[in-house]
């Protein structure tokens, strides 16, 4: 018991156990709430429901009628479970750098390469998000959606994303990092 | 009651997330860099236990799968494509 309290409070688990325990919860939430872990497709219906209440008519498709549905779909729930999830998982190992100083620009990997500018980094992060998300879009869901969930069913379509996604992710390392690769 | 289990879900992947530093910018970036495959290594990990598991209950007839993600090769892959680009550049 106690080797179990003392690994949670461990800042970083091995791959291979987390992925044990992400693994045992996309079983359970197929098994018992027949839904997909999945990140992206909550923020569509988040626009949707947004866009709906501000301009109507040019939200009236059927990609937010039919597609994504705007509202609180189950994903956005789950989204806000992920969120205190990982904070509950940074709390327990002792480094949630809530309202902390420089919790904006933490990482001296990224100050290294970008500089150490916080509005940068909400920029990039900013931009990068817009990228994902239409990306998420188009190809059917995120990281989660479609690469592990989708990968759990045996889905051709996540085995093409992961290729897509490793090709080009390999390819935007080497232009941003260049020479430091 | 079916949102509060998402909410438990949620909660639990979050917290592996959390665990195995995919929350972190350098994690997500360096597997992309061949320096720390920690990501391939949680996500595959994942996979192959969620997949065992899965297809196991539904031999035994305990679960129907949901819906599985349509296949569409240009749009799986043109969405792959640019996922990576902003997942480097972010680290997401």
């Amino acid at each position: 018991m106690k080797f179990v309290l003392n690994y949670i409070r461990k800042d970083e688990w091995s791959p291979y156990v987390a992925g044990i325990l992400l693994g045992l919860v996309g079983i359970a939430a197929i098994w018992f709430s027949n839904h997909k872990l999945g990140a992206s497709g909550a923020f569509e219906n988040l626009a949707g429901m947004i866009g709906k209440a501000i301009a109507p008519k040019a939200f009236d498709t059927t990609y937010f009628n039919f597609i994504m549905p705007a509202g609180i779909s189950w994903g956005l729930i789950l989204l806000v479970g992920v969120f205190f999830g990982g904070m509950a998982g940074a709390a327990t190992s002792g480094t949630l750098m809530w309202g902390k100083k420089g919790s904006a620009n933490s990482d001296a990997q990224w100050k290294r390469i970008f500089g150490p500018q916080v509005w940068k980094r909400w920029v990039l992060a900013f931009i990068g998000a817009i990228i994902l998300e239409y990306a998420a879009g188009i190809a059917g869901g995120c990281t989660s959606g479609l690469a592990i969930s989708g990968g759990m069913l045996l889905a051709p379509a996540a085995f093409l994303f992961i290729a897509g996604m490793f090709a080009s992710g390999i390819l935007t390392a080497l232009v941003i990092y260049r020479k430091q690769y | 009651m079916n949102y509060v289990l998402a909410l438990v879900f949620g909660g639990f992947f979050g917290f592996s997330l959390n665990k195995a530093g995919l929350t972190k910018y350098n994690k997500i970036v360096n597997v992309f860099r061949f320096t720390d495959m920690a990501v391939l290594k949680f996500m595959m990990t994942a996979l192959v236990v969620a997949m065992s598991g899965l297809f196991a209950l539904r031999g035994l007839g305990l679960i129907t799968f949901p819906a599985v993600p349509a296949t569409y090769i240009v749009g799986n892959l043109v969405g792959g494509l640019i996922f990576g680009i902003g997942m480097a550049l972010t680290g997401y």
